[in-house]
């Protein structure tokens, strides 16, 4: 099997060119998915027959939320590339994408406050989804706080992405807490093609547009953080000089 | 369209303050994870190209680093600050 590509993928200079180019049309895609998303959400979706124009909220809280538990995931896969093959972008990937983490967690957690405190009549509740989130932000905080508290960059690495592996086992709780407890936070909902269905296309295609836009929007911040990491880990590099003398 | 007027838009049935307090957090989370990276990128340039310029006028300093001479203490140090 020809690895060349693994390799590439491992080279700093390959990732800041390739990045360079994709970037520009990355951000044409969600800036598109955003305004058509945002419009209709906002302006063209039906009401719900029981939380009125509340349900507006939907479009950002699910699309936040379910991105949020992607990070671990993907914490962990980059830390586990890190461990066994050393390869340097992965690590890179681990530390920038902890603090966007925490943004994610952190805006899922307010939204779906600001949603609750009408719905459901309270801000917050000790409930098996709301729980498990939390602790998702705290864990976040912590590989970012882990990274700078340990001076030694080679064993801050390692620590973090072995916290990112551990850190796994809670994104399966807050996946399967709502089937578990059956507390307060509604299962995830089942939506049809059908037309004639409560939740038809009018409710799940701005969403659609959504979840895309922020996708993309995960992707770009992720891939500009990755870039200035690279920039500065690589600054006595002579490509780096290049690029800096070129700028 | 949902609304009639501008103005039922605003209200947003009674829970404005849910829904337009959370999209502008929206907002706000798209402009600092977005906005924060760009500024930093533009930094690191700036700071490289005066760190670069400084090494260059040291003569003795070639572009390889690991060099034991005082130029390369003096590097490492800078780079504590």
């Amino acid at each position: 099997m020809d690895w060349t590509w693994f390799h590439k993928w491992g080279s700093p200079k390959w990732f800041y060119e390739l990045s360079g180019k994709w970037l520009p049309w990355l951000v044409g895609a969600m800036v598109t998915c955003l305004l058509i998303g945002v419009t209709w959400a906002l302006l063209f979706v039906p009401q719900d027959y029981q939380q009125g124009l509340t349900n507006r909220i939907f479009y950002v809280h699910v699309p936040v939320a379910s991105i949020s538990l992607a990070f671990f995931p993907l914490m962990a896969m980059a830390g586990t590339i890190f461990l066994v093959w050393r390869m340097k972008l992965a690590d890179v990937v681990v530390k920038v994408a902890a603090p966007l983490g925490a943004w994610f967690t952190a805006l899922a957690l307010a939204s779906g406050s600001i949603w609750g405190v009408d719905t459901w009549g309270t801000w917050w509740v000790w409930d098996g989804r709301l729980t498990s989130l939390l602790l998702q932000f705290f864990l976040l905080l912590g590989v970012v706080s882990l990274r700078t508290a340990l001076e030694d960059s080679e064993g801050a690495a390692r620590a973090c992405a072995l916290l990112s592996i551990v850190g796994c086992i809670n994104v399966v709780v807050i996946k399967y807490s709502v089937d578990w407890w059956n507390t307060l936070h509604q299962a995830s909902t089942n939506f049809t093609l059908a037309t004639d269905q409560a939740n038809g296309p009018e409710i799940w295609v701005p969403l659609i547009f959504m979840i895309v836009a922020v996708y993309l929007f995960f992707a770009i911040s992720l891939i500009l953080s990755t870039r200035n990491e690279i920039l500065q880990r690589e600054k006595r590099a002579q490509w780096v000089m290049d690029l800096v003398a070129k700028s | 369209m949902q609304f009639s007027n501008f103005q039922e838009f605003i209200e947003m049935g009674g829970y404005a303050f849910n829904v337009w307090s959370v999209y502008g957090m929206f907002l706000i989370f798209l402009t600092i994870n977005l906005y924060g990276p760009l500024r930093k990128n533009r930094q690191i340039i700036r700071e490289l190209k005066r760190r670069y310029s400084l090494n260059a006028q040291v003569p003795p300093m070639s572009a390889g680093a690991g060099s034991q001479s005082s130029p390369g203490s003096e590097t490492t140090e800078e780079e504590r600050a």
